[in-house]
């Protein structure tokens, strides 16, 4: 039989941890009999080495192979892709060390540690999850170094120190990298499904759905505004356009007989005309906002933007109604920058299809509402006028904002409007949008976030599910689309200040928000404080770090390197490591660092330099009793105590059987003082 | 790998340029190579694959994570070579040994800036060494030489690897110790006793009897006396270690001489001078050699013997 490569006694450790540590990102999502399957092979593995078991068979081996191979399959329903991949390479992994036999197999373990460790990072990118991928590479370095040092009674200890120090030295040049490598376009498509979506915007909208998702102070999406921040009663975050309604709830509609093709413009396509007509004022407008917005995942497609958005990044699409759609759903943070020009929707116009799909209502609902909208068209000379009527209607009648609206009964419209009056935001965008379209007004239902709360570092606005509106925006003929939110009738404060102070400053709000625990998030306390600095280091890191992408990276360059040439990349990249890789070799080659003196010479030298400062100037090469003398002949008094302490010196120094002890180095150092105060 | 003659002559020959045999030779960047293992370059397509998966899903942290990979490639060049550098090397002693036999070279490594950790010492036709070196301290290693020929036989180049910290680079240096190793000459059987003086009667048995040298005193012990004049007894009783003086022995003395093998070969003479020194030795009389442009003084002891033989072993360059 061969010999058996045993894993230096001082590395076995170091080599389970790390195996351990690569496995356990995918043991938590994972199935759980991976979690059983590692347990095992640590456990076969322990007993292998503490010499009570023989090795697993190539017969076992191959079962345990076969087993995982087919475990996986059963979990995952297919061996490839992103998940199923990974689990089954973790799997691979653990039996990979389970047959560490020889020294090869042991690198082969450690190096394909590297590679799982780093698949963690697929599925999450949290700066946490990045500290926990750089700590497995320091113990897989740990390993390597381990495996690479024979002596029997290394330290494993000393093998972490030494593997952290090459890591900390490593950081620096990895940070270079990172700037500086050209990032090149994916050689291929591949798509993880990321964290999943907890609440957010739904597709569609009946009572209750968005004061379900205020309660909620999830993120929704970052904004960090350059230049010009609208003010907070002008942050309507549109995210969908809702246009068919049925009496209840709420839906996207296009009208009929449309193509895609002229409803969404995808940047590279043939532009539809009502994007030509848009782009053609945009220019001329001097109100712009310019931003970034960092989508939390939503698993939907819809984007959040300012009226009228254009995309500055690929993979999305602008649609006809003045929103953005992403061209796969939102599975990871989307980072991405838009401008907005507010005030040029009219040139959009309305097709007569569009004009009767924004007018059109279910049946039979809202018979009291229909008469009071044809009222008041009889009495109004023009749409806005309508509209302002609508609104004098819902401030004068005794409406409430409120999060916890009655129960509506059979005709939601007429219950609302003349029974209940106590609603939330989409009660009032819905019966808004219905009297409208009654009055013979085009109008939709818009449904996304308003406001927004900037961090307390100033740096950008976080918006929460409970930002989440919905309004009304009306065909105008001239002005276009406008916005009208009649929630802003009945409740200004929730349109200026928020929601939260507009139920602070309600009856009934207070006790809710008690209920709810939803305080403020710039509430003062240490906690808050710390939450805002998480938010902003985790902004950072969504902005500087996971958002570097191309063209992030060569404005970066632009502004360092003055012209992005390869060229000249390349020779800021040589550079920047030239000198790194300079100042490491200076410090680990050519310094010899410090010597360190033993104790003993230590007293030595401290006598040395004290009769030396004191007196005349002492050569370095003296005998304790050379120095003694030379201490003797310039202060006679001190002749005897100097003898005592260099044959005390001698006598500890030299002694080759005993090394001194605790006691007598305190003694010589007495004595060494005895002698300092007679040295004037 | 062995690659055709004519390259590995030219690679020798550079290499002989490069680094000169010395006495003490201290490794520095002149003479370290460096280059990644096996496992260096597997590790370095881990981290490929991690680029191209990085790029891929166009994620910043796996990206990262690759580069901390090269990074610490880059690192591990440092360290690596840093584990080599400023290793010191000299010459230890040597023992010379019977042509066709082995000799054995010491090799003395000392570390006078840092440790050196887990160092293998590679020499043709021998096991690999591995040693250790703490700062400040010096290891010595005997290696086996083969004596082929009578002779001075030159170590051979000794390549000293190592792969510490990582194992992902292998980094080595060739070191020519001017360093040798005396092969004496292999003794060749003869009845005939190449000496002069003594008895008349020139076999070797006959003459250095004990008991036939005159006692004349003892003087202090000299390292190389030989042990068997040493008047234990006086060492038993407490006068320390003295070394018995005999007058000159009644057979006088004996020189083996060069000129007395006339009509043989320069190495049958050295051969046949070998044997009968060897056969000389445990008489307690004194030889002496004759060499062309050397003499060495009739003498009895180890000592006396190994510079004989040396003698021989050098012949003609003392």
């Amino acid at each position: 039989m061969a010999r058996i490569y045993q894993v230096p006694s001082h590395t076995r450790l170091w080599l389970a941890l790390a195996v351990l540590l690569c496995s356990i990102p995918q043991l938590v999502k994972g199935p759980l009999w991976q979690a059983g399957l590692l347990v095992l092979v640590i456990l076969i593995r322990w007993l292998v080495e503490q010499q009570r078991l023989t090795l697993p068979g190539r017969m076992v081996r191959s079962l345990l192979l076969i087993g995982a191979v087919a475990l996986t399959f059963y979990s995952f329903g297919r061996l490839y892709g992103p998940e199923a991949g990974v689990a089954l390479l973790v799997s691979l992994f653990a039996l990979k060390y389970l047959e560490v036999v020889q020294q090869r197999d042991a690198y082969v373990v450690i190096v394909l540690g590297y590679f799982v460790c780093g698949t963690a990072l697929l599925f999450s990118q949290t700066p946490g999850m990045f500290l926990y991928v750089v700590l497995c590479m320091t113990v897989l370095t740990s390993c390597l170094v381990g495996i690479n040092h024979s002596d029997t009674r290394a330290s494993g200890f000393l093998h972490g120190k030494r593997a952290l120090v090459i890591t900390l030295q490593s950081i620096p040049l990895m940070m270079v990298l990172f700037l500086l490598v050209p990032r090149v376009a994916p050689l291929w498509n591949m798509q993880v499904g990321g964290d999943k979506a907890r609440t957010g915007m739904s597709d569609s909208m009946s009572p209750g759905q968005i004061s379900e998702l205020s309660e909620s102070a999830e993120l929704a999406f970052r904004v960090d505004f350059q230049g010009d921040v609208p003010p907070r009663a002008q942050r309507y975050w549109r995210g969908l356009t809702l246009s068919h309604y049925d009496g209840r709830t709420w839906q996207q509609a296009v009208p009929k007989g449309q193509l895609e093709s002229e409803y969404l413009y995808r940047r590279g396509t043939e532009k539809p005309d009502w994007y030509r007509k848009l782009e053609s004022r945009r220019s001329y407008e001097q109100e712009r906002y310019l931003y970034e917005v960092i989508a939390e995942p939503s698993q939907r497609r819809w984007l959040f933007s300012l009226a009228v958005p254009f995309p500055l990044d690929g993979d999305m699409a602008l649609a006809k109604d003045m929103r953005l759609v992403a061209n796969q759903p939102v599975s990871q943070r989307l980072a991405y920058r838009v401008e907005s020009v507010p005030a040029i929707n009219e040139v959009i116009g309305l097709t007569p299809q569009e004009r009767q799909l924004m007018l059109s209502l279910p049946q039979n609902a809202g018979k009291k509402a229909r008469g009071l909208a044809h009222q008041w068209r009889k009495e109004s000379s023009s749409a806005r006028d309508i509209s302002q009527r609508a609104l004098r209607y819902f401030r004068d009648q005794p409406f409430h904002y409120t999060l916890r609206p009655p129960r509506l009964t059979a005709d939601p419209v007429d219950d609302f409007l003349f029974r209940t009056r106590r609603g939330f935001c989409e009660h009032y965008a819905s019966s808004f949008t219905f009297l409208m379209r009654a009055a013979g007004v085009p109008a939709r239902v818009v449904v996304g976030y308003q406001g927004g709360e900037q961090n307390d570092m100033g740096t950008h606005f976080l918006v929460r599910q409970y930002d989440a509106h919905a309004w009304s925006e009306i065909w105008l003929e001239g002005e276009g689309w406008t916005r009208v939110d009649p929630t802003g009738a009945v409740a200004p404060d929730r349109i200026e200040l928020g929601l939260r102070e507009a139920l602070e400053n309600s009856e009934d709000g207070r006790d809710l928000l008690a209920d709810l625990g939803l305080r403020r998030f710039s509430d003062g306390g240490l906690f808050a404080k710390v939450s805002q600095w998480i938010d902003y280091v985790d902004f950072r890191w969504q902005t500087w770090v996971l958002g570097y992408d191309r063209a992030f990276q060569s404005d970066f360059l632009e502004s360092l390197l003055g012209a992005v040439t390869p060229a000249r990349i390349a020779i800021a990249l040589i550079i920047a490591v030239a000198i790194l890789m300079g100042f490491y070799a200076f410090f680990l080659l050519w310094q010899t660092g410090n010597e360190k003196l033993t104790l003993m010479e230590r007293e030595y030298w401290r006598l040395h330099q004290r009769a030396s400062e004191r007196g005349r100037p002492l050569v370095a090469g003296l005998t304790p009793m050379q120095l003694c003398q030379a201490i003797s002949e310039q202060w006679p008094q001190a002749a005897v105590a100097a003898e005592n302490w260099a044959k005390y010196y001698q006598k500890l120094h030299y002694d080759p059987l005993s090394p001194p002890d605790k006691q007598q180095k305190r003694h010589l150092r007495s004595l060494r003082n005895r002698l300092y105060k007679l040295l004037d | 790998m062995q690659l055709p003659a004519p390259i590995r002559n030219l690679y020798e020959r550079w290499l002989a340029r490069r680094l000169p045999p010395a006495r003490q030779i201290v490794l520095d960047q002149r003479r370290i190579f460096i280059f990644p293992t096996g496992y260096g370059f597997f590790y370095l397509l881990v981290a490929a694959l991690l680029f191209i998966g990085g790029i891929n899903y166009e994620n910043n942290l796996i990206l990262a994570l690759s580069f901390l990979l090269a990074s610490l490639f880059m690192v591990a060049i440092l360290h690596t070579f840093r584990n080599l550098s400023a290793l010191g090397i000299r010459n230890g002693g040597s023992e010379s040994g019977f042509a066709g036999e082995e000799g054995a070279l010491e090799i003395v490594l000392f570390a006078q800036r840092r440790e050196h950790h887990c160092v293998w010492l590679r020499w043709r036709g021998q096991d690999d060494q591995q040693i250790s070196i703490r700062r400040g301290e010096e290891e010595s290693l005997w290696l086996n030489l083969p004596l082929a020929k009578r002779g001075r036989v030159m170590a051979p180049r000794l390549k000293v690897e190592s792969r510490f910290p990582l194992g992902l680079l292998r980094t080595w240096s060739y070191v020519s110790l001017d360093h040798y190793c005396l092969a004496w000459p292999r003794p060749e059987e003869s009845l005939d006793c190449p000496a002069d003086g003594g008895k008349e009667n020139q076999q070797a048995f006959s003459s250095g009897q004990s008991g036939n040298d005159e006692f004349q005193g003892l003087r202090s012990y000299i390292p190389g006396d030989s042990l068997r004049r040493v008047d234990w007894k006086g060492y038993a009783r407490g006068r320390g270690l003295n070394t018995k003086q005999f007058e000159e022995p009644v057979g006088g003395r004996l020189w083996l001489r060069w000129d007395r093998l006339q009509g043989l070969g320069e190495e049958q003479r050295l051969s046949v001078l070998s044997y009968w020194i060897l056969q000389l030795d445990p008489q307690r009389q004194p030889y002496g050699l004759k060499l062309p442009g050397l003499t060495l003084a009739p003498d009895t002891g180890d000592v006396h013997r190994w510079r004989l033989l040396d003698a021989l072993a050098s012949y003609p360059d003392f």
